[in-house]
């Protein structure tokens, strides 16, 4: 729990300074995320076990499908309940929260639903790092996975590893693979409708 | 750079690692590493000018209801 209260002062102090102070620190942000996303293969390497990864692989499979499903429908009840044009809600819960391809692209259609369609996901990232430890408590960890959709094989997948375990890493990198497969097809599929 | 890339890296390294018989901890460089990753992801998250209230509060509600969406479905078929 205390590393929590850590990664929400890392989160909080970093959105006040981005905030007020805007400077540019380039690439720091990407380069953090390969040493992590390196330091977590060297973790998955260290402790590699074949008959782990089968018995992960069948799992895998099926929860991004879940996923996806499960974003369409909280973003086609995200649209009726505010009243916006159906797809838009489809196109913005199809991102899975890869906000830096939802933006863009339903922004080539509206540009005000390409803002919510970028803060939407960029809100489900920042709302997976945060909540993910605690919804373990109560939700089995591996189930749990979805909540970052297509993010789990990259930017959640620290927080995933390091408070669900090494074997939930496997599911969450799986899941969030076969995601970032679908996206940009089922996305632009949805903008055309 | 493709995640990939790191990943299969580190993979490799750490396969070799253990095949070595090393066990290096990971857990403190790994926190380090989070924690300063979540902080630049702060900073780009204050750098967006949102335009009004409207915006956050539609963008929080569809955050809400597609992970709820996600966790719903995950809960009742599996």
């Amino acid at each position: 729990m205390r590393f929590l209260y850590l990664v929400l002062a890392s989160l909080t102090i970093g959105t006040l300074v981005g905030h007020f102070l805007s400077p540019d620190f380039g690439n720091a942000y990407e380069l953090m995320l390969y040493v992590l996303i390196f330091l977590i293969g060297a973790d998955l390497g260290l402790n590699f076990n074949a008959e782990e990864l089968r018995k992960v692989g069948r799992n895998a499979l099926v929860l991004p499908f879940l996923t996806l499903a499960g974003s369409l429908l909280g973003g086609l009840l995200a649209a009726l309940a505010l009243g916006i044009e159906p797809r838009w809600g489809l196109a913005i819960g199809a991102g899975c929260g890869w906000y830096s391809l939802t933006g863009p692209l339903i922004a080539q259609y509206s540009t005000v639903y390409g803002a919510v369609g970028f803060l939407g996901n960029l809100m489900r990232e920042i709302l997976t790092i945060l909540l993910y430890p605690i919804a373990i408590g109560r939700i089995d960890p591996e189930k749990a996975v979805v909540m970052g959709g297509a993010t789990t094989m990259d930017t959640t997948l620290p927080i995933i590893t390091k408070f669900g375990g090494r074997e939930v890493a496997l599911t969450a990198f799986v899941h969030g693979f076969v995601l970032t497969a679908l996206v940009p097809f089922v996305l632009p599929l949805i903008l055309t409708l | 750079m493709n995640v990939f890339i790191p990943l299969i890296l580190g993979l490799l390294l750490g396969y070799l690692g253990k095949r070595a018989g090393k066990r290096p901890n990971l857990e403190t460089p790994t926190s380090i590493a989070l924690l300063a990753m979540i902080f630049f992801l702060g900073v780009r998250t204050g750098e967006v000018h949102v335009n009004g209230l409207w915006l956050l509060g539609v963008s929080a509600i569809f955050a809400i209801l597609t992970i709820a969406g996600s966790l719903l479905l995950a809960e009742v078929v599996r």
